[in-house]
Parts: C-alpha cells; structure tokens; sequence
C-alpha cells in the first residue's frame, strides 16, 4: 500500500520523468514533490498548475456531462487529466478520486525527447488509483 | 517562535488562542483548532468512514497516539488516503491558528497529541504555506468580512459558470451559518471553503445579509464630549530643565 512520497517515485522511474508531484487544486498546496520544478520552486510549480486544474474542474464545460451518472459526489473528479505540451517537454496532471471531500492531483512533468505520452497517462491514472485505493 | 522551537528540535504542543500545534523533534505532526473541522469530521461526512469505525480507533490506539496507524493497519484507510487527508488538515488548522490575530503563544514541552504520527512536515513549511494562504485570500478578495459572517446567495449573471463544488457550497449558505460552519457541513477544510467564499463574492455570487440592508441600524450618535484622560500637574522644575537642555544643544 503506498504513501504519497512511494507514489511520486515510481512516477518518476517512467521514462522522461523530470518532476512529479501532488497538489491540492483549491489551496495550491504542495502535498508531496519528487524531481525538480520547471521553475526551481515546486512550491510556485505547485499553486500554478492547481489554478490550471481548478480552471479545468470548476468550468461548466468540462464537467457538466460528468455530472449525470453518480451525483454530484465530492471527491469524484468530473475531469481525468489534463495535458499540457511544451516545447521541451510535457505536463500530465490526472486528478485523484478520494471518497472523502478533497481536490488533489498528481502533476507529471516529462522530457518532450525521451518521455512517452501515452505510457505516462495510463501509469499516472494507475498510480492516482493505488494511491487511494491500495 | 515556531522557528526557534524547529531549529531546538523541541517535542511539545504550541498553544495559542485559535489552535494548537503538535512537535516532534521540531517537526510539525499534528494541529488542530476549533476554526477547522478535524479528520473526524471529514472523513465521516461524506461517507468515507463510519462514526462508530473513527471512535473505535480512538478507543483502542489514542492511549498509543498510533489512531492514524489503527485506521490503516485495521484496513479502515489506505496510507494514501490518510496522508491526504491528515496533511489537508494539519495545513488548514496551522493557518487558524499560527493567524497574527491568535493571541500570545506558549510551549508545553513533552505533550503530544493522541492521533500520532503520520506525515511530519517542518515547521518553516508550515509558517510559509500559512503566510501564502493569507496573501492568496487578500489576493482574490480583500475584504475580510466575508470570513466570518453568514453569507446568502446572489442571482449569477446570465452565462455566469458557478461550478459544481460551489454549487454545493451555496446550496449550503442559508444566510445563518458562516464558513466555518459551512466547511463542517460540508466536510471540507475551512480554509478552503474561506477561499471559496471569497472566490464568490470576487464574482459577485454571494453577499453578507448586513450588505443587503444597510440602514437597518443607525449608528451611534458620537458622544458628546471627548474624554480626556485624567493628567498629573506637569512637573514645572522637570519641564524647566528639559527646556534648558534642549536649548544648551541648540
């Protein structure tokens, strides 16, 4: 059963990995880090990217389908992941399903050369599952 | 002060008037204030945790201070909802009650809380996040009035989003309750539910009853004459000499 800091290591063996960490969206709080910050603070990384997702789980547009099937549920995200490309490099942020009220996500940073997109979106949705689920 | 104790490597509790802050080896581990729901309540509201499961763990490891562990070794958790959830609350009462408006600060060295240890984060993390969350809220919202009073509810302007975790905030706001009772309603962190609160109003979604009617209560006639506060006779041969020596300088 792993804890936020074992969660972020494996994060950061998937190729490319330059930073990972877990955010809460609605304080910008940085609940754990790994790696380095593009920005060499992952505390500004941090309260940036949780503006980016809170944009993303607050507006009517991306959630409103989402609402229909299990109710309006706190801790159930209507988005799964955001993805952000850079010149250098690539940005996964996959939101986490508690069962209590929260608003966390954990954020991918990734080389552009050397890290593989679509490898890294399904290990990040498997990880934001273990990470609650066991 | 908190500080100090972080670079002693001091174990005890921080006292003050809004909240209380647990050490161990200088490291914040715990922190609770009346202004913030504790893990109790936001794991039981939404459902995660049964009241008779959390009262259980108190029961049988509070005596150990291992309740976080209980929850996890007897299954009721996994480690990383726990830390999730203990990390968003030890945050959320360390910004009530290291505010400036806390009151004087004491120490008890040796005391420790009943929860345990989970997560220990240093406490120069915890003053810097706190003084971030102040300036976050000014910065979305410089009033502080809406802290602390009942807010209701405005009409969103027309293709105004509002979002479903506000939605359900202002379902909540009945003009009575105030964000600290909201938050414990609702189950989520006060802080949060203040930054919410402030969020709205920014957009012009929320309002104190007090805005509404505001003639309600005529102020107080000023009173009509200024106290003075009782004075001693001067002291004439102190004056004297003081003149002269301010004058010798000259």
């Amino acid at each position: 059963m792993p804890g936020i800091d074992e969660c972020l290591m494996e994060a950061m063996t998937l190729p490319g990995a330059r930073g990972a960490s877990l955010v809460d969206w609605n304080s910008g709080l940085a609940l754990g880090t790994a790696g380095e910050s593009p920005v060499g603070d992952h505390e500004t990384t941090a309260a940036e990217t949780a503006e980016l997702a809170r944009a993303a789980a607050e507006f009517d547009s991306f959630t409103a389908a989402a609402e229909e099937p299990p109710a309006e549920d706190g801790g159930v995200p209507p988005v799964e992941d955001l993805i952000v490309t850079t010149r250098a490099g690539y940005h996964v942020i996959r939101f986490v399903r508690t069962s209590f009220d929260s608003s966390v996500f954990l954020h991918l940073w990734l080389d552009r050369d050397t890290g593989n997109l679509a490898l890294a979106r399904i290990r990040l949705g498997d990880l934001a599952e273990k990470l609650v689920l066991g | 002060m908190l500080v100090r104790l972080a670079a002693e490597r001091a174990t005890g509790a921080l006292l003050r008037d809004h909240g209380t802050l647990y050490l161990v080896d200088g490291r914040v581990v715990h922190a609770e204030s009346p202004a913030s729901p504790g893990m109790d309540v936001l794991l039981t509201t939404a459902g995660r945790l049964p009241r008779e499961n959390w009262d259980e763990a108190v029961d049988r490891a509070g005596a150990h201070r291992a309740v976080g562990r209980f929850l996890v070794d007897s299954g009721r958790l996994r480690d990383g909802e726990l830390e999730i959830c203990h990390l968003g609350a030890v945050f959320d009462a360390a910004f009530f009650a290291l505010s400036p408006t806390s009151g004087p600060t004491r120490f008890r060295y040796g005391v420790g809380h009943w929860f345990g240890t989970v997560r220990p984060v240093s406490a120069e993390a915890v003053e810097r996040e706190t003084l971030r969350r102040r300036e976050l809220l000014d910065a979305v919202w410089p009033y502080a009035s809406v802290d602390s009073a009942p807010v209701v509810p405005r009409p969103a302007a027309p293709g105004q989003g509002v979002g479903a975790r506000r939605r359900a905030l202002l379902a909540a706001a009945d003009g009575v309750r105030t964000p600290a009772e909201l938050a414990r309603v609702l189950g989520r962190p006060a802080f949060h539910t203040l930054l919410d609160v402030r969020r709205l109003a920014a957009a012009g979604l929320v309002e104190t009853p007090l805005d509404a009617a505001p003639d309600a209560t005529p102020p107080p006639p000023p009173p009509e004459w200024s106290p003075v506060p009782p004075v001693s006779d001067p002291d004439i041969a102190l004056l004297r000499r003081l003149r002269d020596a301010l004058e010798a300088h000259l």
